[in-house]
């Protein structure tokens, strides 16, 4: 195989990009599956109070997203900017 | 240095070793855990152990299947004598070794949840049996389908004619299609294994809400697995996309990158996905009047975890499609 | 073992277009739809107070999908969307159990019939949905719960359609993968109706079902 210096960068960041989202997509995937669980306990002790409940949960996952998001942005630069 | 045939020879073998290795780790825990559940149920009423046994045994070779799909890839591997045409078959042999085997890790463990709290329901209400059973069933038996994706990707890179496909950057395809399925598997296996766990148990408790709460089992099963169907997408499209010659190394490594990509994004939301359903069935077993919100409830709840699966699955297409 | 990736095609040259069609899949399609046309006509020829066995069947699947999709949908849109529910799972029932017949096979094998079934359930929800709740309602429901959202939400509706499709296909094709690796490699006359029983009924069964559930769901998600 080639291996040349721009090439060789280009390349490494490829599979940058691909750990960087993969492996980022771990831990957000299991708390906001346990927040979601949660959510779906409360609301069967409560089915009156799902309006509450459903808005507490969505907050509290848009939150655990944030790594996720930071995953995606820097894979996202790796793909596009370097 | 070595010529085709050897190398088609050595990575059949260490494919072999690959997809038994990894496919024996997850029904022996499950297994296991069933067992030692089995043995709970057992201390609380010895007399029962005609039944208990018999169930244990039922669901431990559900979950042994996941361990003998691997055994058989593993043997084909071992014996198949392919003709040495192209040195892709060697990188094949490896990708299907790590499909079948990492893929069987998930559906192992997950397949032995339902099957030890069974055993804990019937030893608690005795008249309910014939129902825990059928929850159990359905659910060990769904909860496969991960391994049953990594097992047709594993065929598939046995058995497709790769003459056509140029060797650089064909090998990182089929490395990455291998790893893309094998990977995502893992997290909708054991998902699938906790929401069938706690419908069996809910199902013990109160077996009137058995219809609704096999429903929901069902339903909360099948949209779990999304995060195997995403990886399995990617390999398909690994498999057989059309390449063009190239010897960069960019070229193969975004293959191989789009494989890791969409394969470790779904470990996460897969098992995020399982424990939504888990505690959305348990409610349902408990209060079938309240199916209707628990159900939308858990669906919203599911769209958004697997948001960060859909983030892996938009990169690895970028990867393999825009680049 | 090269029956794998072999498709029996047809192409036709149309004003510029190449046309291709998978005969194997339209010949098969059209022996399901004979043979639902043929149990409707049986089964509602003498509608009697002691039903014969086809009316027992067909009102057995039409009791249990009527309750079914009133629970999902209310009382008021039942009867709008049922007859789409039950067709579709009689259907995909019959495609999936096609299998088990020798020389013939699913046309849910080939992964056009599962997308377009669910491109089709995709379009009804969201007209649907359009039409109950308005077009700025709709949108604005995009928008939840932060309007960054958007885009993020766009797709998930896009991976809804692929997820139920693809599970269908993989499904049901790698059941018929497994078969014939299965029959090619091992001799013996127990295994691969086992295999075939297990996949077809069982697997068919399933995935019939959990197709129609998740139309429905998503249907009545849009509409409520």
């Amino acid at each position: 195989m080639n291996i040349a210096g721009p090439d060789f960068i280009k390349g490494l960041a490829f599979l940058g990009a691909g750990l960087a989202m993969g492996l980022g997509a771990i831990g957000p995937g299991v708390g906001e599956g346990f927040a979601a669980g949660k959510a779906c306990e409360a609301i069967g002790r409560k089915p009156e109070e799902a309006g509450l409940l459903t808005r507490t949960m969505l907050v509290g996952q848009a939150v655990s997203e944030s790594t996720g998001i930071y995953s995606l942005v820097v894979a996202l630069l790796l793909l596009f900017v370097v | 240095m070595l010529n085709t045939a050897t190398y088609i020879s050595a990575s059949s073998f260490l494919g072999a070793a690959l997809a038994i290795g990894f496919g024996a780790i997850g029904a022996a825990v499950g297994e296991g855990y069933a067992a030692g559940l089995a043995n709970q149920a057992l201390s609380f009423r010895p007399e029962k152990s005609g039944d208990v046994l018999k169930n244990m045994l039922v669901g431990q070779a559900i979950a042994e299947s996941a361990a003998i799909f691997a055994l058989v890839v593993a043997i084909l591997l071992l014996f198949s004598t392919p003709q040495p045409k192209t040195v892709l078959i060697a990188w094949a042999a490896i990708g299907a070794g790590l499909s079948m085997g990492l893929s069987a890790i998930g559906s192992g463990v997950g397949a032995g949840l339902p099957a030890g709290s069974a055993c804990v329901g019937i030893v608690r209400q005795p008249q309910n049996a014939n129902k825990v059973l059928t929850t159990m069933l359905i659910g060990s038996a769904v909860c496969q389908t991960p391994a049953i994706f990594g097992m047709v990707i594993a065929f598939l890179l046995l058995f497709l004619d790769f003459s056509n496909m140029p060797v650089y950057p064909g090998w990182a395809a089929l490395l990455g299609a291998g790893l893309a399925t094998g990977l995502a598997a893992g997290g909708p296996g054991v998902g699938n294994g906790l929401t069938s766990r706690e419908a069996v148990t809910g199902v013990a408790r109160n077996p009137e809400a058995g219809t609704e709460t096999n429903r929901v089992m069902l339903i909360g099963l099948s949209v779990g697995q999304s995060t195997a169907i995403y990886g399995f997408l990617i390999s398909l499209l690994l498999v057989f996309t059309g390449l063009e010659k190239s010897t960069s190394l960019s070229d193969s490594f975004r293959l191989l990158g789009a494989g890791l990509s969409s394969g470790f994004g779904g470990i996460g939301p897969g098992v995020g996905l399982g424990v939504v359903a888990a505690y959305a069935c348990k409610w349902v077993a408990r209060r079938p009047e309240a199916t209707g919100i628990l159900t939308r409830t858990m669906l919203v709840g599911m769209a958004v975890t697997e948001s960060t699966s859909i983030y892996a699955l938009i990169v690895a297409l970028l990867l393999v499609i825009v680049f | 073992m090269e029956e794998i990736s072999h498709i029996p095609q047809i192409t036709l040259n149309l004003l510029g277009f190449n046309l291709v069609f998978n005969i194997e899949t339209i010949v098969m399609t059209w022996i399901v739809m004979g043979i639902l046309i043929t149990f409707g006509f049986l089964a509602t020829r003498k509608i009697a107070f002691v039903p014969n066995p086809f009316q027992v069947v067909g009102e057995l699947l039409v009791s249990s999908f009527y309750d079914l999709t009133k629970d999902a949908l209310g009382e008021d849109m039942v009867k709008k969307y049922f007859p789409l529910i039950c067709s579709l799972f009689m259907f995909l029932l019959l495609s999936d159990w096609l299998g088990i017949i020798p020389m013939l096979s699913e046309p849910t094998k080939d992964l056009n019939t599962p997308l377009s079934l669910g491109i089709m359930g995709f379009c009804i929800a969201h007209y649907s949905g359009i039409k109950v709740k308005g077009i700025k309602q709709y949108v604005k429901g995009y928008c939840e719960p932060i309007i960054f959202m958007a885009p993020l939400n766009l797709i998930g509706e896009l991976a809804k359609v692929i997820s139920i499709s693809f599970r269908l296909f993989g499904n049901i094709m790698g059941g018929a993968i497994i078969i014939l690796v299965v029959s090619h490699l091992v001799y013996s006359l127990i295994l691969p109706p086992l295999l075939v029983f297990f996949f077809g009924l069982f697997v068919g069964t399933i995935q019939a079902f959990v197709f129609t559930m998740l139309t429905l769901v998503y249907i009545s998600l849009q509409v409520k």
